[in-house]
C-alpha cells in the first residue's frame, strides 16, 4: 500500500440532483503518469476538482498518500498535491518569477512573503522546465505554451509529490504539446513525480508509454471508469468504438532505437 | 498639523484599499469604495446630519456603521453554497452601493434645503476644512489598523488574485483569506470617509501610478500605494486650501488635478505592462 500516491473508492459526486460520477474506484502508483481519457462532459474535470479538494465527494473517499481528504486543509493537501490548470487567465502582468513563486504560498504564512530560500526554490523550478530567461518578463506577454511551462514551474515550486492537470496540452500548438509532453517524462523520470492528467487525446498514454514511463489509462464516459490498465489493455479499437462510436486502427512501428504506437482514427460509425 | 497627519493617511487608506480591492477582485477597474463602503457611509453621514446637527459626533458612528453595514450585505449577498465567489461580490458591491446611493438622494430630498441640504452636499463632497482633534481620535485606530493589516497580508493577495480555484490548489483558505482583508480594507475606508466624506478616484488611480511605477506584484504596489496616496493628498489638499480664498473641497480637487497627472503617467510610461 506504501507504494499508492492516490486511492479513490467508491467515489460518487453530484451537483444537486444531477449526477456527474458514481461508484469511481482507481489507485495511482508513486512514479506514474494516471492518463484519464473520455468525451465532453464525461466528468473528469469534476473529478480532478474532488481529488484537489476543490469539491466534496458526496459519498465514498479519497486517500492522498494514506490521508483522507476530507478534512485536510488546503494548505496540508497543496503540500501533497499540485494543479496545473487547463487555461489560466492572466490578469495582471507579474512577472513570471512572481508567478512560480506563488507555488510557495502553502509554505508561508499569512503575514509574511516568501524568503530567498523560496527564491532558489522558485529558480530551479524555472531551470528545470526551461524558463529561465524569462523570469523577468510580464507572463502576459510570453506565449500560451510558455504560460502552460510557468503552470507546470508554480506546481513544482510546490513540492509536492503529485501533479494534477486538467487537458494540459488543450490549447498549445504541435510543438509546444511535445515540449509539454517532454517535460512530464522528465518530471516523472528525474524527480519522481507522481502525474494524473485529463486529455483529449488517447495518444498521449502511448507516448509516456514508449518512452518507458509507467503509464495507466483510465477511460472515462457517463459518469463511470469503464476501462482501467495500461495503454495497451485499453486504447484498443473495440473499446475507442465503443466509447467514441470511432473505428480506429492501432499502429506500431519499430524505429529502430524506439518504438511507437499510435490509435489512428479513420470514420464515425454510422449507426446499424 | 492634525489636519496633515489626516490628510496622509486618508490618502494611504484609500489608495491601500482600492489597490487590494483591485487584486482580490483581479479587476483593474474597481476602487476602494466597491463593496459599498463609501456610499454606505455616506449615507450614514448624512442621516445623521438630517437627524442630529451638522457636527455631532453621530456623525462619525453612523458613518462607521453604515458602511460596514453595505460591506457586510454586498458580502452576505455574494456568498453562495458557503463561497465568496468573485463575480458575486462585484454584484452584490454594486448592488449595495446604489442601493446607498440612492438612500442619499432620498435623504437629501427630505432633507431642509436652507441648513441640512448645503451641509450634506458639502459632506458629501469631501472635505478637511472642519477637521479637529476629535476626527483625529475617532478616524486614526481603523485607518491605521487597516493599512498596517493590508501591508501585512500583501503578498497573500498577489495569490488571491490567480482567482478562488487556483489560490485554494495553491494551499490557502481562500474564502478565509478574502473575508480578512476585505475586513482591512473595509476599516480604512470607512475609517477615511467617516473623517474627510467621500474622496472618489484616489482608490482607483493612485493604485494604478503605483502599478506604473513598481509594477503589478502587490509586496511591493501596496505600501508604494500607501506612500504616493499619502503625498497625493497632502499635497492637493495644501493646494486646495491656497488656491482660492475661500477653500474649494479636495474631493472636486482630487479627480481635477489627478486626472491629468494621470494621463500625463500614462503617456510618459506607455502604461507599463499593460
Amino acid at each position: 500500500m506504501d507504494d499508492l500516491a492516490v486511492q479513490v473508492k467508491n467515489a460518487s459526486f453530484s451537483y444537486g440532483k444531477k449526477q456527474v460520477f458514481h461508484d469511481i474506484s482507481f489507485n495511482v502508483k508513486k512514479g506514474e503518469v494516471f492518463c484519464i481519457i473520455g468525451p465532453n462532459g464525461c466528468g473528469k474535470t469534476t473529478l480532478l476538482d474532488c481529488i484537489l479538494g476543490l469539491l466534496k465527494i458526496n459519498t465514498g473517499e479519497i486517500l492522498v498518500g494514506k490521508v483522507n481528504i476530507k478534512k485536510t486543509k488546503p494548505q496540508e493537501l497543496a503540500e501533497r498535491v499540485a494543479y496545473v490548470p487547463q487555461t489560466h487567465e492572466r490578469r495582471f502582468p507579474y512577472k513570471v518569477e512572481d508567478i512560480v513563486l506563488m507555488g510557495r504560498a502553502s509554505k508561508t504564512k499569512i503575514f509574511s512573503s516568501p524568503n530567498s530560500e523560496d527564491k532558489e526554490i522558485a529558480k530551479k523550478a524555472m531551470e528545470k522546465v526551461g524558463i529561465l530567461e524569462l523570469a523577468d518578463s510580464p507572463y502576459t506577454q510570453i506565449s500560451g505554451g510558455q504560460c502552460q511551462l510557468v503552470m507546470i514551474a508554480r506546481a513544482l515550486a510546490q513540492e509536492s509529490e503529485i501533479i494534477i492537470m486538467d487537458e494540459p496540452t488543450a490549447h498549445l500548438d504541435f510543438k509546444n504539446e511535445l515540449i509539454l509532453l517532454e517535460t512530464v517524462v522528465n518530471l516523472v523520470r528525474e524527480n519522481n513525480i507522481t502525474v494524473i492528467m485529463a486529455t483529449h487525446f488517447p495518444n498521449h498514454a502511448y507516448y509516456f508509454e514508449t518512452n518507458n514511463i509507467p503509464t495507466t489509462l483510465a477511460l472515462m464516459n457517463n459518469g463511470v471508469l469503464e476501462k482501467i490498465g495500461n495503454p495497451g489493455e485499453v486504447l484498443n479499437e473495440n473499446n475507442i468504438r465503443q466509447i467514441y462510436s470511432i473505428n480506429s486502427k492501432l499502429i506500431d512501428y519499430n524505429l529502430g532505437k524506439r518504438f511507437i504506437k499510435q490509435i489512428v482514427p479513420l470514420s464515425i460509425v454510422k449507426d446499424a | 498639523m492634525p489636519r496633515a497627519i489626516l490628510a496622509g493617511l486618508v490618502g494611504a487608506s484609500l489608495a491601500v484599499s482600492g489597490a487590494a480591492f483591485q487584486g482580490l477582485f483581479f479587476n483593474p477597474l474597481v476602487d476602494s469604495g466597491m463593496l459599498g463602503v463609501s456610499s454606505g457611509a455616506g449615507f450614514g453621514a448624512a442621516l445623521a446630519i438630517l437627524l442630529f446637527n451638522r457636527s455631532s459626533i453621530y456623525i462619525y458612528i453612523f458613518a462607521l456603521f453604515f458602511g460596514a453595514v453595505a460591506v457586510l450585505l454586498s458580502y452576505i449577498i455574494g456568498r453562495t453554497y458557503n463561497t465568496t465567489p468573485t463575480i458575486m461580490l462585484v454584484l452584490g458591491g454594486t448592488v449595495v452601493s446604489s442601493i446607498f446611493s440612492s438612500l442619499i438622494s432620498l435623504t437629501k430630498y427630505v432633507a431642509d434645503p436652507y441648513e441640512k441640504l448645503p451641509a450634506i452636499t458639502f459632506w458629501l463632497l469631501g472635505s478637511f476644512a472642519s477637521v479637529s482633534r476629535q476626527d483625529l481620535i475617532v478616524g486614526l485606530p481603523p485607518m491605521t489598523i487597516g493599512i498596517l493589516g493590508l501591508i501585512l497580508i500583501r503578498w497573500r493577495i498577489n495569490v488571491l488574485s490567480m482567482g478562488d480555484r487556483e489560490a485554494h490548489t495553491l494551499g490557502i483558505n481562500s474564502n478565509l483569506n478574502k473575508l480578512i482583508a476585505i475586513g482591512f480594507a473595509t476599516l480604512a475606508t470607512a475609517g477615511a470617509v467617516c473623517v474627510s466624506g467621500t474622496i472618489g478616484w484616489i482608490g482607483l488611480i493612485i493604485p494604478h501610478i503605483g502599478r506604473m511605477i513598481a509594477g503589478n506584484d502587490n509586496k511591493k504596489l501596496i505600501p508604494i500605494s500607501c506612500i504616493l496616496g499619502a503625498s497625493f493628498l497632502i499635497i492637493i489638499d495644501n493646494i486646495a486650501r491656497t488656491l482660492t480664498s475661500g477653500e474649494i473641497p479636495i474631493g472636486i480637487l482630487t479627480s481635477m488635478l489627478g486626472g491629468p497627472f494621470f494621463i500625463y503617467l500614462l503617456k510618459r510610461t506607455k502604461g507599463g505592462s499593460w
